[in-house]
């Protein structure tokens, strides 16, 4: 926008720019600090699973039931970015490979892999080998009314 | 050409989701398309009631294919021929009864995964056995399993909005905490625009929906102003056969037209 003034206007006009920047800044690193929040509530209550796992009989804690984790939308809108990426094409292809997932994501199939991975480890996603392929699908029980 | 889904969805009820998916559907039809309209609304389904006079109550509905109780393709009705369509045009309802209404609350979240498992596995019926070119998704309002399952399992989701500050307020939180997550890059559909806009330029539209892109950080597909006479009682359901030359139906071809060209 053409705005009409000397050296002194313009000045403002970097202050303002300035401190609108500063604001968006906080904003973003606000935004950080949300997430942080969610991975870290998200690793302590994996932990805690891990630990009902290994000291047996799960089952009987109702915490690990209430805290079993889906891979249903609102729990993937908790999980990092770069997971729910996966889990989504992992919808979308049904049944997908870490080649197939890589060219569904246009990234790494290393990433894909690993990523992939987690997935199962947390409990999201199956895995399931024939032959020399390995098969990612989506962990679903059988659906009822 | 492979098919399309298209989610309408919105952040409040009443911005017009059913009525603008209902005539996109049949505007499709109409130019010899081959449609599919479904309503995943099954909280509070609406496009019975919309075709109810039309077309004979279902055998299957959309409920019972979602829980493995018939295909896809078994809860399709085909109204083609009551509309008199160029293409086809099937109808995928909710049931609307109490009973039905009863089951869908309280579902867990697992049952939410197989949900939305199921959405995603219908692209095969529709496009290579049905060969629809638009499925046009009717959702729930707001941030809730069914419509966000069918937005993310969508190729293009159009955001319907008021220009009620609440509304405006509500969708762009929706934009930034659902649709940005997911990394969706919807369409912002203005609908119920000022009475006044009915008489703006083309040119005059572009300017309000531009303010509103700066607000919301996303394109705006179109704007379609409030017509009132939309209630009157010879206007019906608003349907496009009742009243083909109403200007609604205008504004609608406009953002079918860019739907079409994207
Ligand atoms: N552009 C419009 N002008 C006037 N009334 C409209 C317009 N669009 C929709 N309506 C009316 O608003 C009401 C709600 O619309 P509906 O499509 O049922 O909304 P939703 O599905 O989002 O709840 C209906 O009575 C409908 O006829
Ligand atoms: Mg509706």
């Amino acid at each position: 926008m053409a705005l009409q003034g000397g050296p002194e206007n313009s000045n403002a006009i970097d202050e303002l720019s300035i401190k609108l920047l500063l604001v968006k800044l906080i904003d973003e690193v606000d935004k950080l600090n949300q997430k942080l929040d969610l991975i870290i509530e998200f690793d302590a209550k994996m932990l805690k699973i891990h630990k009902e796992l290994l000291q047996g009989n799960p089952e009987q804690n109702s915490d690990y039931r209430t805290l079993k984790l889906e891979p249903d939308m609102m729990t993937l809108l908790s999980i990092p970015n770069s997971l729910r990426k996966t889990v989504i094409a992992i919808y979308k292809l049904q049944e997908a490979t870490a080649d197939d997932l890589s060219k569904e994501t246009k990234r790494l199939r290393a990433v894909e892999s690993a990523s992939a991975n987690q997935l199962v480890r947390l409990g999201f996603v199956n895995k399931k080998r024939e032959g020399r392929k390995v098969y990612f699908c989506i962990n679903a029980s059988e659906i009822s009314e | 050409m492979k098919g399309k889904i298209i989610a309408i969805h919105s952040s409040r009820g009443g911005t017009g989701k059913t009525t603008i998916a209902t005539n996109l559907a049949l505007n499709y039809a109409n130019n010899g398309l081959n449609v599919a309209l479904l309503d995943l609304d099954f909280r509070a389904p609406s496009l019975f009631s919309v075709f109810s006079k039309r077309i004979k109550t279902p055998v299957h509905w959309l409920n019972d294919f979602m829980v493995d109780r018939c295909t896809l393709e078994q809860s399709l009705i085909d109204a083609s021929e009551c509309f008199d369509t160029r293409g086809s045009l099937l109808l995928g309802l909710a049931n609307p009864t109490l009973e039905a209404i009863r089951k869908v609350t309280g579902r867990s979240r697992s049952w939410e995964v197989s949900a939305a498992k199921k959405l995603f596995s219908i692209r095969k019926t529709l496009f290579d056995k049905k060969h629809i070119d638009y499925c046009i998704i009717d959702t729930s309002p707001g941030i809730q399993y069914s419509s966000i399952n069918a937005v993310v399992s969508s190729d293009v989701a159009v955001v319907v909005v008021t220009l009620n500050p609440v509304d405006i307020e509500g969708v762009k939180k929706m934009l930034s905490e659902v649709y940005d997550e997911f990394e969706k890059k919807p369409w912002v559909l203005i609908n119920k625009a000022y009475p006044q806009t009915r008489m703006w330029s083309s040119i005059k539209r572009a300017e309000l929906a531009g303010q509103i892109e700066k607000v919301l950080e996303h394109p705006v597909i179109g704007v379609i102003p409030c017509y009132c006479d939309v209630l009157e009682p010879k206007n019906g359901t608003f349907l496009m056969m009742g009243n083909p030359n109403h200007p609604f139906f205008n504004d609608l071809q406009e953002v079918a037209n860019k739907l079409e060209d994207m």
